[in-house]
């Protein structure tokens, strides 16, 4: 499987590629004091490989358990892999400096399944759209309720919304904050984790839409993690299919 | 806000938990003003007027030593209460600052604290607690430390187990990617949300602190014979316990009632909060039981 992984291939093509995910291998182990460490454990990643170009959404399709939240932690630099190498915009993510790290979060976001869990349920929506502009720029009070403002009409929602908490909001809705929290800083590369797997039919629809048109207006890549061929369908360039911690096979879209 | 007014919508429709609340704050308030409010001098030895009836001199008569048993209760309310809140804030403190540490930062800093924390729980706290104070002579400090001491193990146990909880949810995830740094993520993630059930938790402390104080109290180690405390003023009236009950009971009551109507509030704000069980779990467990 690593032999003929599509990395072999495009890797010495001329475009520098946004990711490169190279031979990536992570087997959870349960250290403790008092405990060996098991060395049967099954592998929740081994020899994942592939890249993300710029502009392109990478679609991972894969059954529960599959190891693809796995591969999103350790692409988004949450959880070191045990060997390969993830490579985001030619800095090694593992091995970056401190001070390249913090240049490298800005363009590495994240939309989680849950909506609900994603943000802090004692914040209101402008605090939580808010948290990354703060992180990284300097705005004043008022420059950042318009940033907010013009984020939140981005996602479709209306100004008003960003003085509501989260329990006064649909899934949905609240989807909709978590994409525009992860759009305000203008990242690279989104991880999307099942971002629609919760909502109803409709609703899912019309997010994937919206995604769709924040990729064509800001030329953002996606690593799109799904167990719903439709949903990965409507939006991925290119998907792999991932089974017990192995990348399968590549379709390719026309 | 929200909370507060979501909480103010039930206090109002719960007559028991009103009243448990009126009744709380007049307690506070007396042991507050107890200077004010005391007819006469709570130490004020006069034999001539001992093991008197109720009198308007005297609202709940006098001990075998003629002091004013009401002007007793009223000092013995601020100072059992002043006691209590000097240990659980102590505690509180502690615990914050052991519990968050070892819960955020993990690993075998959090393993070696977490052993030691065992180890010291393994005792029954009121036990290692008398040990303690054997070790150091009886008096309200030595027992103010060893209650300190003794408790605040469990509250670090509790904080580090909440701050764990907190840390995996998705939001601390997702703020770490979004660029929030480590102080921030403490003081606008995690402790904000550590507060509600911490706060519920000091609530039922306070009332079992207080129990401590006077059980330590009763038994000569803490709180010492002139000065008004309850569990004191058990241990002085308990020779006249036939003759003269009403020595013992009256400062019973207060502890009981104390006790009685912190746990009832305690239990109501969980119940709103919807983490009861899980903290009488952990009520049971800081007991040693
Ligand atoms: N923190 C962890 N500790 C130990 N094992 C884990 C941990 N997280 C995941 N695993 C294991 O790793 C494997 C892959 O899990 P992962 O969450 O990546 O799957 P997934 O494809 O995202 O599944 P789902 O579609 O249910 O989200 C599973 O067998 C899981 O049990
Ligand atoms: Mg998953």
């Amino acid at each position: 499987m690593v032999a003929n992984s599509p990395l072999s291939r495009t890797k010495d093509g001329g475009v520098m590629s946004l990711l490169i995910v190279d031979h990536v291998t992570k087997t959870y182990t349960s250290s403790h004091w008092f405990r060996a460490k098991r060395k049967e454990e099954e592998a929740a990643l081994s020899g994942v490989s592939f890249v993300v170009e710029p502009g392109m959404c990478m679609g991972i399709l894969g059954e529960s358990g599959a190891g693809k939240s796995t591969l999103g932690r350790i692409v988004l630099g949450l959880l070191p892999p045990d060997s390969g190498r993830i490579s985001f915009n030619g800095v090694d993510l593992y091995r970056a400096t401190r001070r390249e790290r913090k240049r490298l979060r800005r363009d590495l976001q994240v939309v989680f399944q849950d909506s609900y869990s994603a943000v802090n349920p004692r914040m209101s929506v402008l605090q939580i759209i808010g948290e990354p502009l703060r992180n990284f720029e300097r705005l004043s009070a008022q420059e950042e309720r318009r940033v907010v403002a013009g984020l939140l009409e981005t996602v479709g929602l209306v100004t008003d919304d960003m003085h509501k908490h989260p329990q006064q909001m649909s899934g949905g809705q609240l989807q909709r904050v978590n994409i525009a929290r992860a759009i305000a800083l203008k990242p690279k590369l989104i991880v999307l984790d099942e971002p629609v797997s919760s909502l109803d039919m409709i609703v899912q629809k019309q997010i994937l839409y919206h995604l769709k048109e924040l990729k064509e207006k800001y030329g953002l890549s996606y690593l799109f993690i799904s167990h719903d061929l439709l949903a990965v369908n409507v939006l991925s360039d290119r998907v792999a299919i991932m089974d017990k911690g192995k990348l399968e096979l590549m379709l390719k879209e026309s | 806000m929200e909370g507060l007014r979501r909480l103010g919508w039930g206090i109002r429709r719960h007559r028991l938990i009103s009243l448990c609340i009126v009744l709380l704050s007049m307690i506070v308030l007396s042991g507050l003003f107890a200077p004010q409010l005391a007819p006469n001098d709570p130490n004020f030895v006069d034999l001539i007027h001992k093991l008197e009836g109720p009198s308007t001199q005297f609202p709940l008569g006098t001990d075998q030593l003629g002091r004013c048993l009401f002007s007793r209760l009223l000092y013995g309310t601020r100072i059992s209460l002043s006691l209590a809140l000097l240990i659980v804030t102590s505690c509180l403190a502690v615990g914050l600052v052991i519990g968050s540490a070892a819960g955020y930062i993990g690993g075998k800093i959090d393993s070696l604290i977490m052993r030691i924390c065992d180890a010291i729980l393994a005792i029954p706290s009121l036990i290692l607690a008398i040990s303690l104070i054997a070790v150091w002579g009886a008096g309200w400090k030595q027992m103010a430390i060893a209650l300190i001491i003794v408790q605040s193990v469990y509250y670090a146990r509790f904080i580090r187990g909440m701050v764990r909880n907190i840390k995996q949810q998705n939001y601390v995830t997702a703020a770490r990617i979004a660029g929030t740094s480590p102080l921030r993520m403490m003081t606008r993630h995690i402790i904000p949300n550590l507060l509600p059930p911490l706060f519920i938790v000091v609530t039922l402390e306070i009332g079992w602190v207080i129990m401590d104080i006077s059980a330590l109290s009763f038994i000569g180690l803490g709180v010492q014979s002139p000065t008004p405390e309850w569990g004191a003023m058990i241990n002085d009236g308990k020779s006249l316990l036939r003759s003269h009950p009403r020595l013992m009971i009256v400062p019973g009551l207060m502890i009981f009632c104390m006790v009685a109507l912190l746990n009832l509030l305690g239990e109501f704000l969980g119940e709103r909060k919807g983490f009861t069980k899980s903290i009488r779990k952990m009520a049971k467990e800081a007991r040693g039981s």
